[in-house]
C-alpha cells in the first residue's frame, strides 16, 4: 500500500448551526483515483474546499507529504501541488481560455512594463496542454462565457493540470456533461493517476463513472465518514445504500 | 444502452462572429459611430459647430468629466462604484488652492499633494468597503457628503480662493503648437506602435497566428491619423490645449494598465467572478483598493484641472453638494462608453467616447439655442439608449449552449 500524499484527520467544519463536516478523515494516495460520494448536502464540496484552502476547518489535521499544513490558503495549497476544479468551475466568463488557464499565475514582463502580461508564451503552453488532452477544438481567444458546458468543464480541468500538480481534486466534473463527454473525463482521470497523481473525484454517477474509473469509494453522510469501499469489490446498490443511510457504516477497503 | 445515442459534441467555429467581437474588443465601435453621427448632425444644425475654435472649447469642456470618468472605469470594472469622485475632485482642488494661496507651496508640489489626497481618499473608502463588507455605493455616498463638509471647512470666509495670477491657471491655459506639438504626436504614435509591435513579434516567435496588418498597421494608422487630424484642426487655433494633451496621455496610460498588465486582467476577473479570482490566488481586496485609489487620484487631478480652467475654487467646486451634475455626468460618460455597472465589461477608451458624447450634446444643443432642460433630457435618453444597445449585443454574443 502506497503512503498517502494527502491526509485529513478529524476535520470538523460548521457554518453557524449547519454541521457541514464532523470528524471526517480521508487519505489520497499517488496513482490512485478516489471517489467521494454522498447525498446532496453531505459535505463533499465543503471537504474539497478545506483541502483546497478555500475553507479553514474548525478543527482537524491536514497533512501533505507527511508534514502538517497550517493556515492553508488557495495560493499556498496550489503552490504545494494540489489543484482543484470546483463544481462551479470558477471561470471568469469575460476572459478567454488562455486568461482563465493562467489566472493568478500570469507570465509577465519586468516591473518597468507594469507587469505586462506576456501572452504569447502562455498561449503556446495552453495549446500544448489542450492538444495533449485532445481538446484542440477549443478556441483560445474566445470568452469562455460564450462556450458550451463541456468546453468550460474541459478548460477548468486543463487549468488544474497545467502546473503539473501532485494532487487533483475534481468537484462533480461530469454533472453537466453528456455521456460521451463524461467518458472523456473518466479517461482523463485514469490517465492522470497512471502518471502518479493522486486524484479525488466527486460524482453522483455511481453506476458508471465511479465504478468504471475509480480505485476506492469514500462515502460521506450528513457530514461524517459513512464507509469506504474498494471499487472492484462493490456494487452500485451497496454504495447507494450507505449513501442514503440504509446500512450501518462499513469498511470493506481493508 | 444501445439506443441512447449520444449527440456529437458541437464544435463552435474558431473564428468569432461580429456580435461576439462587438461584445469584447470592438465594444467601443457602436459608441464611436454614435459620436460621429452626433458630430455630423450638429454640423448641419450650426455653422459654428465644426470650427476649430468651437471644437477646441468642446474638447476642453469634456476633459474634466473625461478624466474623472477614466478613473471611475477602474472601480466600475471591479463591480464597485465610487459616488464620491466629484466630491474628491472638489476637496483636492480646494486643498491645492489653499496650499498655493495660503502657504505659498510650489505649484507642482501642491498639485501632487492634491492628487495624493485623492488617492488616499479612494484607498481609505475601499479599505473600509473591503474590511466591513458594506456596499460601495453606501460608503462612498457617505464619504462624498463628508468631503463636501470638509471642502466648506477648507474654504476661507469669502467662500472662494482666487487662482488668477498664481500660476495655477497656466495648467489649463497653456497651448502646445508647432514642432513641439508634432513631436508629441510622434512620440504618442511611436509608443503605441511599439506596444503593438512587441505583441506581434512575441506571437510570431512563439509560432502563433499574428497579423501585421490587422494587429499593428491598422490600429497604429488609425491612432496616428486621429492625432494628426486633431493637431491640424487645432493648429490654426492656438495648438493643442494642455488639458487635452494631459487627457490623451492619461487615457493612453490607463488603456495600457487595463488592457495589457496583470493588474488589468485582475480588474476584469474580479468584476466577473470575484470568488473565482480569490480562489485563483488574486488578492481581491488589494486590487480593489488600488482601483479606488486610481479613481480618487484621477478625480483629484480632474478637479485641479477644472480649478485651473475657471481660475479659482469655491463652494461649487466638485459639482457642489452631493456631486451634482459633475458626478452624474462622470458616471454617465463611463456607462455611455460601454462600461457595465455590474463589473467586468467595458473598455477604458469608453470614458473618452462617453465624455465626448456628453460634451458634444451639451455644446451642440447650446449652439442651436436649445434650453438647458432639453440638454438634460437628451443626455438622459442617450444614456438609456447606449446601455440598451450594449445589453442587446451582449445577449446576442451570450452563451452558445
Ligand atoms: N458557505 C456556506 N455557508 C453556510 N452553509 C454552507 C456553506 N457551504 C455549504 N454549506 C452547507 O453545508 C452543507 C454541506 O454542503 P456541501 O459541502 O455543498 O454538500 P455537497 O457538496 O455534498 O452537496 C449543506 O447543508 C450546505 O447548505
Ligand atoms: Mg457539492
Amino acid at each position: 500500500m502506497t503512503e498517502p500524499i494527502l491526509r485529513l484527520r478529524g476535520i470538523t467544519k460548521h457554518f453557524g448551526p449547519v454541521k457541514a463536516l464532523t470528524d471526517v478523515s480521508l487519505d489520497l494516495e499517488p496513482g490512485k483515483v478516489v471517489a467521494l460520494v454522498g447525498d446532496n448536502g453531505a459535505g463533499k464540496s465543503t471537504l474539497v474546499k478545506v483541502m483546497a484552502g478555500a475553507h479553514r476547518p474548525d478543527s482537524g489535521e491536514y497533512l501533505f507529504e507527511g508534514h502538517k499544513v497550517e493556515g492553508a490558503t488557495p495560493a499556498s495549497v496550489s503552490d504545494m501541488g494540489v489543484q482543484t476544479v470546483y463544481q462551479d468551475l470558477a471561470l471568469c466568463n469575460n476572459l478567454d481560455a488562455v486568461q482563465n488557464l493562467f489566472l493568478g499565475r500570469e507570465m509577465t514582463g519586468p516591473w518597468w512594463t507594469g507587469f505586462r502580461v506576456t501572452r504569447a508564451h502562455a498561449e503556446k503552453k495552453a495549446k500544448d496542454v489542450l492538444r495533449r488532452m485532445r481538446l484542440d477544438s477549443i478556441s483560445l481567444s474566445r470568452n469562455v462565457g460564450a462556450m458550451s458546458g463541456g468546453q468550460r468543464q474541459n478548460i477548468a480541468i486543463a487549468r488544474s493540470i497545467l502546473w503539473e500538480p501532485k494532487v487533483v481534486l475534481l468537484d462533480e466534473p461530469t454533472a453537466a456533461l453528456s455521456h460521451s463527454a463524461s467518458e472523456q473525463v473518466g479517461n482523463l482521470v485514469r490517465e492522470l493517476a497512471s502518471h502518479g497523481l493522486a486524484v479525488l473525484v466527486i460524482s453522483h454517477d455511481i453506476h458508471h463513472f465511479v465504478l468504471d474509473n475509480t480505485d476506492r469509494i469514500e462515502v460521506l453522510r450528513l457530514g461524517r465518514n459513512a464507509g469506504s469501499f474498494n471499487s472492484r469489490d462493490v456494487t452500485g446498490e451497496q454504495v447507494v445504500n450507505v449513501m442514503v443511510g440504509g446500512n450501518e457504516a462499513v469498511n470493506m477497503a481493508g | 444502452m444501445a439506443n441512447t445515442a449520444t449527440a456529437p459534441e458541437i464544435t463552435l467555429p474558431a473564428r468569432r462572429g461580429l456580435t461576439e467581437r462587438l461584445g469584447n474588443e470592438l465594444r467601443f465601435v457602436p459608441v464611436a459611430l454614435g459620436l460621429v453621427a452626433l458630430l455630423i448632425f450638429f454640423s448641419f444644425q450650426s455653422d459654428v459647430f465644426l470650427t476649430s475654435r468651437n471644437l477646441n472649447n468642446l474638447l476642453i469642456q469634456s476633459t474634466v468629466t473625461g478624466i474623472i470618468a477614466l478613473g471611475l472605469v477602474f472601480v466600475l470594472l471591479t463591480g464597485e462604484i465610487d459616488l464620491s469622485v466629484a466630491a474628491t475632485s472638489g476637496v483636492a482642488a480646494v486643498f491645492m488652492a489653499k496650499m498655493v494661496v495660503d502657504t505659498g507651496l510650489p505649484i507642482p508640489l501642491a498639485i501632487l499633494l492634491g492628487v495624493g489626497i485623492g488617492m488616499l481618499i479612494g484607498a481609505s473608502s475601499a479599505r473600509w468597503i473591503t474590511l466591513i463588507g458594506v456596499p460601495s455605493f453606501v460608503v462612498t455616498l457617505g464619504v462624498g457628503l463628508l468631503l463636501n463638509g470638509v471642502q466648506l471647512l477648507l474654504l476661507p470666509n469669502t467662500g472662494r480662493y482666487n487662482l488668477l495670477n498664481t500660476g495655477v491657471e497656466k495648467l489649463a491655459a497653456t497651448y502646445v503648437s508647432g514642432p513641439a506639438a508634432w513631436a508629441l504626436v510622434l512620440v504618442a504614435s511611436t509608443l503605441f506602435a511599439l506596444i503593438r509591435l512587441t505583441t506581434f513579434r512575441s506571437r510570431r516567435s512563439a509560432g502563433l497566428p499574428a497579423s501585421l496588418g490587422g494587429g499593428v498597421i491598422l490600429p497604429v494608422a488609425i491612432v496616428g491619423v486621429v492625432l494628426i487630424a486633431l493637431l491640424m484642426f487645432l493648429e490654426n487655433q492656438r495648438g493643442l490645449p494642455m488639458p487635452v494633451i494631459l487627457f490623451i496621455g492619461l487615457l493612453g496610460v490607463m488603456c495600457y494598465i487595463a488592457h495589457e498588465t496583470r493588474f488589468g486582467t485582475y480588474l476584469y476577473a474580479i468584476g466577473d467572478n470575484a470568488e473565482a479570482a480569490r480562489r485563483a490566488g488574486i488578492k481581491v481586496d488589494r486590487i480593489k483598493i488600488t482601483a479606488f485609489a486610481i479613481a480618487g487620484g484621477m478625480a483629484a487631478f480632474g478637479g485641479i484641472l477644472s480649478a485651473s480652467r475657471i481660475l479659482g475654487v469655491s463652494v461649487s467646486s466638485g459639482g457642489g453638494v452631493g456631486g451634482g451634475a459633475l458626478l452624474l455626468e462622470s458616471i454617465a460618460a463611463a456607462v455611455i462608453g460601454g462600461v457595465s455597472l455590474f463589473g467586468g465589461r467595458g473598455m477604458v477608451i469608453g470614458a473618452l467616447f462617453g465624455a465626448l458624447i456628453i460634451g458634444t450634446v451639451s455644446n451642440g444643443l447650446n449652439l442651436m439655442g436649445v434650453a438647458n432642460e432639453a440638454r438634460l433630457i437628451v443626455t438622459g435618453l442617450l444614456l438609456v439608449l447606449a446601455v440598451s444597445i450594449d445589453r442587446g449585443i451582449e445577449k446576442l454574443a451570450g452563451p452558445a449552449g
